[in-house]
């Protein structure tokens, strides 16, 4: 207060005195004697009052005030001390329609003067509104609060450095809550309420001076009030059509909280979040979800986009804060984020893309810990609530579709990267205990696998890409496929949906979505283009693991229709997407390597199985045939598939991939024209200038590159590729030697090998750390850290190796890691940690 | 020049459980009367008494907040400017005795540090219900250094006396505090807990 103290009293004890003499006359009519001492622009005020309240201001006079006023505006101040000293006056007395009179002279003298400089004159002018305010009269407080937004859209040109809204704001926001027994009114100086607070937004926003309107001081009270409104609207659509030409206590809401977060600077975002996370807490309004939605709906669009990720992060962070809060909440909160996301767009991930990934990452680990716990804290038995497997499960399906939303704002190397840091959290089974689910044990392990790589799918889908190679490196592309190698029937599927979305570049997936045979293949409209240079690199590297993923897939017994159908669809992509004339070979050595596989009578293979992996090479050598337009191959193929059609049709996918499928008692009569001849095959594609030699050459799936002991990429390449895994994949070596009788020689030559082996191996050392002493430390600082998480999915594909038996002729599978020690080759066991040291 | 018609201006805030009696007491004495079948409040409600204390006019702005959970954050926020806050247990009620604690905490996160706070046990016309003893209570206001004062807004019993002995004090405070600040440039706004003139809006 920069007036100085102690005269304040004098001068008002000099006003009362004034007053008291004045009192007498006023109301009565000003007498002549007296009218003549009394100051003009006190006389010009009383003769704008009529006798009778009713009659309303005198408008004749009023004019001559307003018209004094302008010319005189060193009066002004004046004019409104004393006319809000009478309306103080009208208040206490109850006269109530001189009251009215006299905010109607204060609001056009206001109008008509506030070019001028009119700041003591707003003094009295909002001293009278709060005089109003704070009477518990209705029409009084809407009566007031109609002055003062006028008053706030009036722009001053010297803004008041002691004028504090703390009241108004104080008061605006009890009346949203007016709990009035008569609900038109009620509803009356709830609007006023909501009219006020905008009032007051607009006048303080832009004024430096001003107390900060969003100061939490101020935003804990204007946020809650609007919410307040704007939800307590909800489900009362019955009016009548005259009302709805007016605007309704929600509209009015929605359109002030609009304007109000309209004006939020960077600053500010927080200020204004904050208060509606915790009043969508504390009313739980987060298990209802619509309403949390569209308070965020509502913030999204009206906030500045490029302050979107903040709401973002906030809404992370008030996720995190609820870690332990009933799935229900944390789900709402999910959703909202969902919804958030998809309206933000590009910019909603902000700079720290990997922290809004993280977070989600670890709610849905939490959230699978709860389920199998049981509990939301492992350590106390007391007090822990009854967690709901539904909830947990709803909440994770939102997570999982949260992480697909920002991941489908991200540009193309963002999304590599995220799929790269998810890849990172999956967890092995038994390999790296402390890093998998902390208290949930296997079953967590399990549960969270299928989870991240659920995510995957959902970051994956509409990924494309030009480049293949740098969006897909082996570091992302190696683990995936490592889990491709379990028995797990669901991770072997969601396995495959990645990698469908990620070969798919010409969404040429939805026309392979099931599996048949097509006899004219144009009807499908296929986008192709020609391969580049990248994609020929990417085959080249990668190749040979995917074919090898295609065959064990197919050689899964647990594999059904789904896996068939899309294993299908992967070989259909292949062709489309990424074969060249190589390629091409290789994926036709494939479809028979598969066929010969669905033949061998070593596997103990059911028929279903064998059926369906015959329909799919079927299936697979038609398209492939149209592809390549070669007429003779074409030819045969459309032989066998007829040949089929007549005398077995379970080899065909019409047949066998619907619901009940008629299965033959067994297969033995599979032989002659039904199959697919390799040598006639090799034959009239050698017409057509294919490789030969290479067609000729029976597949067998290679776990790695064929040229893994030269070019090495990386370490993580190094420390996968255990030469045993040799033996493994060409069982026909072990069965040459079994009767041979164990001499000296065979000893001899044993010692020989290990000695050969340890050379090897040693070799292939001393070119890790060459490797390592001549790279710039940067790119092993880059690639150590980009694999880091990797390591542990080398481990589980040493264990893949190691610990699954060749497939035996019994086909009795022995599932569980207990066989792991046993059977774990201790050498590299041991030298894994040696190289993470580097 | 100014035209206020008070001498002081006080914010005081009634807190407290749900249910305790807060609005009755506001009402009885605000408007002398016990209102038959009191809603439960929504979010605040606000009242205006001027009462003459030797002489001086104090204007006492009343702002009661609803108990209920789910209005705490708006509640809260009106703790920040209070003067005084009378925090309200119903001393028929075990529990809202039992909540105090917490909501001493409230107070301690979001009041003003120099606010005035004084516990009152409510609804004494009850006595054959009275579930928490009263030199319980006393102990209790006396460890958390707060004057307790039994009432009835029922029956009007230490109503007038809780709010004057509130005005009283709040004025002995505020001359204090005047005195203290004698020398200080006078501050503006949220900054002095208790002022004269300088309390809520324009001066
Ligand atoms: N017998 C008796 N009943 C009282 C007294 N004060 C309040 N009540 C009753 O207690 C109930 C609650 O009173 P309110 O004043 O609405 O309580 P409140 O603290 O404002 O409650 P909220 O607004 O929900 O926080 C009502 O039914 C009142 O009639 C009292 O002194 N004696
Ligand atoms: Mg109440």
């Amino acid at each position: 207060m920069p007036l100085p103290v102690p005269e304040v009293p004098a001068s008002r004890r000099l006003a009362l005195d004034c007053r008291t003499i004045l009192d007498h006359r006023v109301g009565k009519g000003v007498c002549g004697c007296c009218g003549a001492l009394r100051p003009r622009y006190k006389r010009l005020v009383d003769n704008i009052f009529p006798e009778d309240p009713e009659d309303g201001l005198v408008k004749a006079n009023m004019e001559k005030l307003t018209f004094y006023a302008l010319s005189a505006p060193e009066k002004l101040d004046r004019i409104g001390a004393y006319l809000s000293e009478r309306l103080s006056r009208d208040v206490a007395r109850h006269r109530y329609g001189y009251v009215c009179i006299a905010m109607e002279a204060l609001d056009q003298l206001l109008m008509a003067c506030h070019c001028q400089s009119i700041n003591l004159f707003v003094e009295s002018f909002l001293k009278m509104v709060r005089k109003l305010l704070e009477s518990d009269k209705p029409n009084l407080q809407i009566l007031g609060t109609n002055s003062f937004v006028k008053f706030a859209n009036i722009e001053e040109d010297t803004p008041s450095y002691h004028r504090s809204y703390d009241f108004f704001v104080s008061r605006f926001s009890e009346m949203c809550h007016s709990s009035y027994e008569d609900p038109d009114i009620r509803t009356k100086i709830r609007m006023a309420g909501i009219k006020g607070l905008q009032g007051v937004v607009r006048k303080t926003v832009n004024d430096e001076l001003q107390a900060n309107i969003w100061d939490p001081q101020h935003m804990d009270k204007i946020v809650p009030s609007l919410l307040f409104n704007l939800q307590s609207g909800e489900g009362v659509e019955s009016r009548s059509p005259s009302e709805k030409e007016k605007e309704s206590p929600v509209e009015l809401t929605e359109r002030c909280f609009r304007e109000l977060l309209g004006r939020a600077a960077y600053g500010n975002i927080k200020n204004a979040v904050s208060p509606v996370l915790m009043h969508l807490d504390n009313h739980s309004l987060w298990e209802g979800k619509t309403f949390a939605v569209r308070c965020f709906k509502i913030i999204m669009y009206s906030i500045q986009s490029q302050h979107s990720h903040l709401v973002i992060q906030q809404l992370l962070g008030h996720l995190d804060a609820n870690s332990k809060s009933s799935a229900t909440v944390r789900a709402g909160i999910v959703e909202v984020l969902l919804e958030a996301a998809a309206i933000a767009a590009s910019g909603s991930v902000g700079p720290t893309v990997l922290e809004v990934f993280n977070t989600l990452l670890r709610q849905l680990r939490l959230s699978v810990d709860f389920e199998l716990t049981g509990s939301y804290d492992p350590g106390s038995s007391i007090g822990t609530k009854i967690i709901k497997t539904h909830g947990e499960r709803q909440l994770q399906e939102a997570v999982i579709r949260t992480i697909g939303s920002f991941a489908n704002t991200l540009p193309t190397y963002q999304r590599s990267e995220v799929m790269l840091f998810i890849m990172g959290k999956i967890p092995v089974p038994g390999v790296h205990p402390a890093l998998s689910s902390s208290c949930s044990g296997p079953e967590g392990t399990r549960m969270i696998q299928i989870m991240l790589l659920k995510s995957l799918v959902q970051v994956t889908a509409g990924f494309q890409t030009t480049n293949m190679l740098t969006a897909l490196p082996s570091s992302f592309l190696e683990p995936l496929l490592s889990f491709s190698l379990t028995e797990d029937p669901e991770v072997r599927l969601l396995v495959i949906h990645i990698l469908l979305s990620l070969i798919d570049r010409h969404d040429n997936r939805p026309k392979f979505s099931t599996i048949s045979i097509i006899s004219d293949i144009s009807v499908l409209k296929l986008k192709v283009d020609k391969c580049s240079r990248q994609d020929n690199l990417f085959m080249k590297k990668h190749g040979q693991q995917l074919y090898r993923h295609i065959y064990l897939g197919c050689k899964e017994q647990s594999s059904g229709r789904q896996h068939y159908e899309n294993l299908y669809n992967l070989l259909a992509l292949l062709s489309m997407e990424l074969a060249n004339e190589e390629v091409v070979v290789d994926l036709i050595r494939l479809a028979l390597a598969l066929q010969d596989l669905a033949l061998s009578t070593e596997e103990s293979m059911p028929v279903f199985n064998r059926c369906a992996i015959h329909a799919l090479a079927g299936a697979y050598l038609n398209l492939i045939c149209q592809l390549t337009t070669v007429p003779a191959f074409c030819q045969h193929i459309q032989e066998v598939i007829e040949v089929r059609q007549k005398e077995a049709p379970f080899l065909l996918p019409e047949d066998i991939f619907i619901e009940g499928p008629k299965l033959p008692p067994s297969l033995d009569k599979v032989e002659g024209e039904m199959l697919f001849l390799q040598s006639k095959i090799t034959e009239v594609l050698g017409g057509s200038g294919y490789n030969i030699d290479r067609l000729a050459t029976p597949y067998v799936p290679q776990y790695t590159d064929e040229d893994r002991l030269s070019k090495r990429k990386s370490i993580g390449d190094n420390i996968s590729l255990p030469p045993e895994d040799e033996s493994r994949n060409s069982p026909e070596k072990e069965e040459r030697t079994p009767a041979e009788e164990i001499t000296f020689e065979t000893l001899k030559n044993a010692i020989v090998d290990s000695v050969g082996m340890e050379e090897q191996e040693r070799e292939r050392r001393r070119q890790v750390v060459e490797k390592f002493q001549k790279a710039p430390f940067e790119e092993i600082a880059a690639h150590c850290g980009a694999r880091a998480t990797l390591l542990q999915s080398k481990l589980n594909q040493i264990f893949e190796i190691t610990i699954r038996p060749p497939p035996s002729p019994s086909g009795t599978i022995s599932s569980g890691y207990g066989q792991t020690q046993s059977r774990s080759v201790p050498v590299y066991e041991m030298k894994f940690p040696d190289l993470c040291v580097y | 020049m100014s035209m206020e018609d008070y001498d002081y201006l006080f914010k005081i805030v009634l807190i407290g459980n749900a249910g305790v009696g807060k609005t009755c007491l506001v009402r009885r004495f605000t408007q002398g009367l016990f209102p038959p079948g009191q809603g439960a409040t929504i979010g605040v409600d606000f009242m205006i008494k001027t009462v003459e204390i030797k002489g001086q006019k104090v204007k006492l702005q009343i702002w009661d907040t609803a108990g209920q959970e789910r209005f705490r954050s708006i509640t809260q926020s009106y703790y920040r400017s209070a003067n005084a806050l009378i925090l309200t247990y119903d001393i028929t009620c075990e529990d809202s005795f039992r909540c105090l604690p917490e909501w001493l905490k409230e107070i301690e996160q979001y009041a003003n540090s120099q606010v005035v706070t004084i516990l009152v046990g409510n609804k004494i016309d009850l006595a054959e219900k009275r579930a928490v003893h009263r030199h319980r209570a006393q102990d209790f206001a006396e460890s958390q250094s707060m004057v307790y004062l039994e009432t009835s807004a029922k029956e009007s019993d230490n109503v007038e006396k809780l709010f004057l002995d509130l005005a009283c004090e709040l004025i002995r405070e505020a001359k204090q505090n005047k005195l203290d600040n004698s020398d200080a440039a006078p501050m503006l706004g949220e900054g002095k807990s208790i002022s004269y003139l300088s309390c809520c809006s324009i001066n």
